[in-house]
């Protein structure tokens, strides 16, 4: 195998391949890339067992064949090359030879075969989504997946294709975020799936350098997404997603409109004074006016009200702060609706220009 | 199909010998419990072969009648109770009436005694054949009774078959001996191994033979390491009269194994689920991971208020106030070892101190005079009287230290300015330099003190934040999407009957079906632990010991951690003020001695252990 590539084209494929690829591993081929050359391309294969992705890169020049070296090791290396630099890769023996101008080095490999790969079955829905539309999904919920909770089902996130719209819900028990998107034109296919964390957050890796539409295809235990450059595949978490539509609350009657930034930045300043475990901040409620405190075991306190377009009832409930600045990180909009109904029920957030996303958030006793 | 037929005698009391005795020690425990009963002052053993050809036990106590001997060597015979009400309250080692029976069943057995005082009478009786007949003889012997119990196991070649080395039956032997040795002070024990006197366990009149008993059966290291602690939860305060007292192991004195922990309840030595379980969670944060604690405790309270009648061999008892018994045992160690401190000279004179009895130790267990100390009666140090606390504490969050830490550290700062001449120096001195970054220096009255800055820095900020939460309160967080949790139909039932106290700890279930529950809400704090695993080992515990403490091991857990990165690492640089801040927080510090992770915090060297080092003054 043989080839030449200027470093332009490589690194970026490159470093979006080598981000599947994670540090620790127990199987050496695990942390290689896979370097498959036919013709005038090169694709590249970083792979976690649950998480796929292959990039394709226009060559100079090549000779076919395919071999794994160290994904870190070769990327950090046309990283650190200067710019325009044309890079040679050439197999010889065990060996992988770069060279770059004056530059030389050579990577330890292992066989091609060795490498794994996800087993694909036949694709039993596909369809085309604007990329921009799906990253704005992905962002506006991926925040509220678990991280290494038992429920397994909940280190993702839920992706529900329905006939006209897809929809997109994390939780992680405390809170939840949905957001949904309007699809032209109605197709009979309906499909509810679960994406590993992983997957979600390469996904929108990958949505950041595509333009236009990207293709989803969806398998029996995968979710495949294809752009010009890049396939990157998922595997499915297998479980039942919570029903989110029994989490939304819909009895709320407290209806509250705050400005987002200074309710933010309320917010931030008093949490500097709340546990630092669970972040405990106090809310009450009278007619336009929100009051917030915070004290920390050193008996330490924090206090500043909030004019909000308010009229109804007192109300005293507490939040986990950092469930409540989460949402207001991802609101686009100046100002911010949040219904409540009393102190034990869930909170419902939403952007009042923008009707496609809602946040829930349980409060807490404090 | 065989006809059913009632027992010869002789059969039915081998299977009754089966439970009770069961190698050599357990006859001498049998005897030496009777002997006690019978208020003896002085028992002789005689021993052949590790006990397995003779065993001869002799005291000076009651003696039996004439007439009652025959009757002795007979299944359900007592003397010690008779009626069912005396069942309810047993404060005798024994009651059964069954230890001599089942030995003469499986040995050749022979009993003299004389319960008058002219040394000329006395009669022996032995028993021989199938329905075990006895015969009684005329025999002169001294007021009191000897046992001889001759070729043990002689015709069950079972049970003969089980028996170690005759070195390992002795060590067994006196391994009861030892046991019994501290909970009976004032009996004198004599103990001869084929003709020759191999213990001797004298009266203890007074601290030092206390101190020797001690050291007979920890080792001589344990009564430098020790703290004495006496504690009363008397019925007038609400409590249901318990009195604890004893000794306990520093942390730093600890064994790998559990075996040597000894736990009297009414001077009877038991081992107990609860206790052993209230014992360890009082060390606990302050033992290193794996090691066992170190104890020889004492807990009297009404014989009516303990079942004793668990286990033929009676190891076992059941407390009709588990709950209280636990949270009693719990707090009193727990404050023990918390107030372990820095303090002038530790060790020793923690200790047991000499002087005018003021008060005394009275433990008037199995119908024996209370032990008082001729003159000088174990006497607490005042640290040791300011502790002793009346009243139950909550169990599990104890508000530990009363000032606020904010106070402490204003003290301590003015305290760490320079020497002060001609002031008492406090006990961890005044800091002199700071080792490799990670040690620090200090002078004090005695010598030198060397502390483990990081260690010592951890456990302050580890004792202030448990401190400040527990103050806090626990906070409840609600939980959006419900964790089910599948439980056995048991575990629903407790959930539900213990809801109120879970809902204490943060706990908030409902149950769905009649195997499974539905958790709503997680105390905030753990808010990231898998809550079906901490729902299932809180009920566990709730259903085994009447309490838990879960919740707050996983919460200490938490904190220690943060204290553990809110530490002064190795390498800083400390200025001497901020050493000495250090020493005299550590000093008003509680559990100062060790960090979280129970490694000591600091050492002592003193200037005669110096002098000795370069041979000064020799």
């Amino acid at each position: 195998m043989k080839l030449r590539v200027s470093r332009e084209a490589l690194l970026k494929p490159l470093q979006q391949v080598a981000g599947v690829v994670e540090r620790r591993q127990t199987l050496p081929v695990l942390s290689n890339v896979l370097l498959q050359v036919e013709g005038n391309v090169l694709s590249l294969t970083g792979t976690d067992l649950e998480v796929e992705m292959v990039g394709r890169v226009p060559l100079i020049e090549g000779e076919s064949g395919e071999i794994t070296v160290p994904a870190r090791k070769l990327m950090d290396i046309c990283r650190e090359l200067p710019d325009k630099a044309e890079i040679e890769l050439i197999l010889v023996g065990q060996r992988l030879t770069v060279k770059a101008g004056r530059f030389r080095s050579t990577l330890s490999t292992l066989p091609a075969e060795d490498f794994p790969t996800v087993e694909k079955s036949l694709a039993e829905m596909s369809t085309r989504i604007d990329s921009k539309s799906l990253k704005r999904l992905l962002d506006r919920t991926a925040f509220a997946m678990a991280q290494q909770d038992v429920r397994y089902f909940l280190n993702g996130m839920l992706i529900e294709m329905g006939g006209d719209y897809v929809k997109t819900v994390a939780t992680d028990g405390h809170r939840l975020a949905m957001s949904t998107l309007k699809l032209e034109g109605a197709s009979a296919d309906s499909r509810q799936v679960i994406l590993p964390r992983k997957g979600v957050l390469e996904l929108q890796r990958l949505l950041n350098e595509v333009e236009g539409d990207i293709g989803i295809a969806i398998g029996a235990n995968y979710l495949m997404a294809e752009s010009a450059d890049f396939v990157l595949t998922t595997k499915l978490v297998d479980g039942r997603f919570p029903d989110y539509d029994r989490v939304i609350p819909k009895n709320g009657d407290k209806l509250i409109v705050a400005d987002k930034l200074e309710l933010r930045q309320a917010l931030n300043r008093t949490a500097i004074l709340s546990n630092e475990k669970f972040r405990g901040i106090r809310v009450n409620l009278s007619s336009g006016v929100l009051q917030l405190s915070a004290n920390n075991p050193e008996q330490e306190e924090a206090e500043e009200t909030v004019s909000v377009d308010y009229q109804g009832a007192e109300l005293e409930v507490g939040f986990n702060v950092g469930y409540v600045l989460d949402v207001l990180g991802v609101i686009d909009s100046d100002t911010v609706k949040i219904t409540l109904h009393d102190a034990n029920s869930s909170a419902l957030l939403e952007d009042p220009s923008a009707e496609d996303s809602i946040y829930v958030v349980m409060p807490m006793k404090l | 199909m065989p006809r059913i037929m009632q027992l010869n005698p002789r059969l039915s009391n081998q299977i009754a010998a089966g439970e009770v005795v069961e190698r050599p020690a357990s006859v001498i425990k049998e005897l030496l419990e009777n002997s006690l009963d019978a208020n003896s002052t002085r028992i002789d053993i005689d021993l052949e072969a590790g006990g397995t050809k003779l065993i001869r036990v002799r005291d000076n106590g009651a003696g039996i009648h004439q007439q009652d001997l025959t009757l002795a060597l007979s299944r359900h015979a007592t003397s010690k109770i008779c009626q069912a009400e005396d069942l309810e309250a047993i404060s005798t080692l024994g009651f059964r009436g069954e230890a001599l029976a089942s030995m003469a069943s499986v040995s050749r057995l022979t009993l003299t005694s004389n319960a008058s005082e002219d040394k000329a009478s006395g009669w022996r009786v032995s028993v021989a054949g199938q329905d075990m007949q006895a015969s009684v003889i005329p025999a002169p012997h001294p007021r009191g009774t000897t046992v001889e119990v001759k070729d043990l196991f002689f015709n069950t070649p079972a049970r003969r078959k089980f028996l170690r080395t005759d070195k390992t039956e002795l060590q067994r032997i006196e391994d009861v001996l030892r046991k019994l040795s501290l909970s009976h002070l004032q009996v004198a024990i004599y103990l001869n191994h084929n003709g020759k006197l191999l213990r001797h366990f004298a009266p203890a009149a007074d601290e030092a033979d206390v101190t020797r008993r001690l050291a007979a059966v920890f080792g001589q290291g344990f009564i430098e390491n020790a703290i004495y602690l006496e504690q009363a939860f008397p019925a007038e305060q609400g409590g249901i009269g318990l009195q604890l007292r004893g000794w306990v192991g520093l942390p730093t004195y600890s064994r790998s194994q559990a075996d040597q922990q000894y736990f009297y309840v009414n001077n009877r030595m038991i081992r107990d689920k609860l206790v052993t379980h209230a014992i360890k969670q009082a060390y606990q944060d302050v033992l290193f991971h794996g090691r066992q604690p170190v104890y020889a405790l004492f807990l009297s309270l009404d014989p009516r208020l303990v079942d004793v009648n668990v286990h033929p061999t009676k190891h076992e008892v059941r407390f009709r106030n588990g709950r209280d018994v636990h949270s009693f045992l719990f707090s009193a160690i727990h404050r023990a070892l918390a107030d372990v401190r820095p303090q002038a000279g530790v060790g020793s004179n923690v200790m047991i101190q000499a002087g005018a009895g003021v008060e005394e130790a009275s433990f008037g267990g199995a119908g024996q005079a209370p032990y008082t100390g001729g003159g000088g009666a174990l006497q607490p140090t005042p640290t040791q009287r300011a502790m002793m606390f009346s009243g139950p504490a909550r169990p599990g969050f104890i508000n530990e230290q009363l000032q606020p830490y904010g106070q402490m550290l204003e003290t301590a700062w003015s305290a760490s300015q320079e020497p002060p001449e001609g002031e008492d120096i406090p006990p961890l001195g005044y800091a002199v330099a700071q080792l490799h970054g990670v040690f620090i220096l200090a002078q004090n009255a005695h010598g030198l003190i060397i502390v483990d800055m990081h260690a010592a820095h951890e456990r302050i900020t580890y004792e202030r934040l448990k401190q400040a939460t527990d103050a806090e309160g626990l906070k409840m967080q609600p939980l959006l999407v419900p964790v089910s949790v599948m439980m056995s139909e048991k575990e629903c039932l407790m959930a539900e009957e213990h809801s109120a106290q879970l809902e204490e700890f943060g706990f908030e279930l409902q149950r769905v079906s009649d195997e499974s529950i539905l958790v709503r809400s997680i105390p905030a704090m753990l808010r990231k632990e898998n809550a079906g695993q901490l729902v299932r080992d809180v009920l566990a515990d709730l259903a085994e010991y009447g309490t838990t403490a879960r919740i707050q091991q996983h919460r200490d857990e938490l904190l220690s951690t943060m204290a553990c990165h809110g530490s002064v690492r190795a390498n800083r640089r400390l200025s001497i003020p901020e050493m000495n801040a250090l020493l005299r927080d550590m000093e008003a510090t509680e559990r100062s001695g060790q960090c979280n992770h129970g490694r000591p915090t600091w050492t002592e060297q003193s200037i005669d252990e110096l002098n000795k080092l370069f041979m000064r003054g020799q």
